[in-house]
């Protein structure tokens, strides 16, 4: 390696801003990461307002607004790697759910009615307009490497930025949330979908097991499974698995549904019905990006139609 | 000549593979609670398994890749990409 450091740059476009703390969240690592890289734009860290040039450039979150464009095309200008960081920036995120909705009924719920506050003004100045729709950046810029997360775990940070330093591959897998969740996988006798509400599911056994809808063996391990190893059902945080994304006739709800059918007493239909007429849940990380919004087997605005017919009725 | 593997730490002791594996090439360790494979030499390379593996804790070498009709080329181009 030269003696001179890496240059980096980051932004973030509309996110919550958890993938750059998910960055400082290397901890005492960060001090072996700043050793070969120099962290020029970086709104967590520094106070530089300008895009100097630079080797990597990360990127997180998705294009919403003006402002969100204008950054990715001049970060895609001054870094020569970029990443897409984190699942918003890959997937569109937990935003691209805004999908299911016009701009006209979001910014109206939003500043007209929210049920918790009093305002009655939508801004119209120093906010830059929100677009129409979510988009994931490489369908504004060319992106050259993916990490998807929410956010990814500093692991798998760690070892993508290492390994871009030293120019080798990554030592990553492409399990699914399975691969490191310990819970054991046992054939139960659950007759219908459960939720936390109605049960504590017990530790020892998977929630599929138990009648629980979780995502975990249908979403990409960049977290190390801390939900589900703690009681909590995987949400699909991290986009979905790579067979779900390449093959065609392959869907988040077809496979948690075939999957949970196997384990528990529910028939897998009822199983894909009740995982449609949830989506917005089910799909609310990935459903921005066109390799899952360009499926043929999804339907979302259907789904979401025939769930507010029968909530009108 | 395939080689398959199952990796452990992966397994969740599901039986799903040992289950839709139509020659019998895998079976169930009940001591571990893991699946095994028993006769790789009875595999045919069909990746069912692979593909219902909750965690994609199964792998195969050497087998004949059928070159699928149908890709999502959108994302295919990308997959390269990933980290």
């Amino acid at each position: 390696m030269s003696d001179e450091k890496i240059r980096l740059n980051t932004d973030w476009l509309c996110d919550c801003g958890g993938c750059h703390v998910a960055l400082v969240d290397l901890h005492e690592k960060i001090l072996q990461v700043l050793d070969s890289v120099e962290i020029q734009h970086c709104p967590v860290l520094t106070d530089v307002k300008d895009y100097p040039p630079a080797r990597i450039g990360i990127l997180t979150g998705s294009v919403r607004t003006e402002h969100d464009r204008h950054a990715a095309l001049v970060m895609r200008e001054k870094c020569e790697i970029i990443i897409a960081f984190g699942t918003c920036a890959v997937y569109g995120g937990l935003h691209g759910a805004g999908l299911a909705h016009s701009r006209e009924e979001i910014m109206e719920h939003v500043y007209r009615r929210s049920p918790t506050t009093k305002t009655d003004t939508i801004p119209d100045a120093e906010v830059s307009e929100l677009a129409k729709m979510v988009t994931p950046i490489d369908e504004v810029i060319d992106v050259d490497l993916y990490l998807p997360g929410c956010p990814p775990h500093p692991h798998f940070i760690f070892e993508s930025l290492a390994s871009l330093i030293e120019g080798r591959e990554p030592r990553v897998t492409q399990d699914s949330v399975c691969g490191r969740c310990k819970r054991q996988m046992i054939k139960g006798d659950a007759r219908e979908i459960r939720n936390t509400l109605d049960e504590v599911p017990d530790e020892r056994f998977c929630f599929l097991s138990q009648g629980h809808i979780c995502l975990g063996s249908a979403t990409l391990d960049r977290c190390l499974a801390p939900c589900p190893n703690h009681g909590i059902a995987c949400t699909g945080c991290a986009g979905p698995t790579m067979q779900i994304l390449t093959e065609p006739y392959l869907d988040i709800r077809t496979e948690v549904s075939d999957r949970m059918a196997r384990l528990t007493a529910i028939d897998e239909d009822i199983i894909k019905t009740y995982m449609e007429k949830t989506a917005k849940t089910q799909y609310a990380y990935a459903m921005a990006t066109k390799m899952i919004g360009n499926k043929p087997t999804f339907l979302i605005k259907k789904w979401i139609a025939d769930v507010e017919g029968q909530i009108n009725e | 000549m395939i080689h398959m593997k199952i990796r452990d730490a992966a397994c969740r002791g599901c039986r799903f593979c040992v289950d839709i594996c139509p020659t019998d090439a895998l079976s169930f360790d009940e001591a571990t609670q893991k699946a095994v494979v028993e006769t790789v030499e009875d595999c045919i390379g069909c990746l069912s398994c692979g593909f219902i593996c909750p965690s994609g804790a199964i792998r195969h070498e050497g087998h004949h890749v059928v070159k699928n009709f149908y890709r999502n080329l959108y994302f295919s181009r990308r997959m390269e990409k990933f980290l």
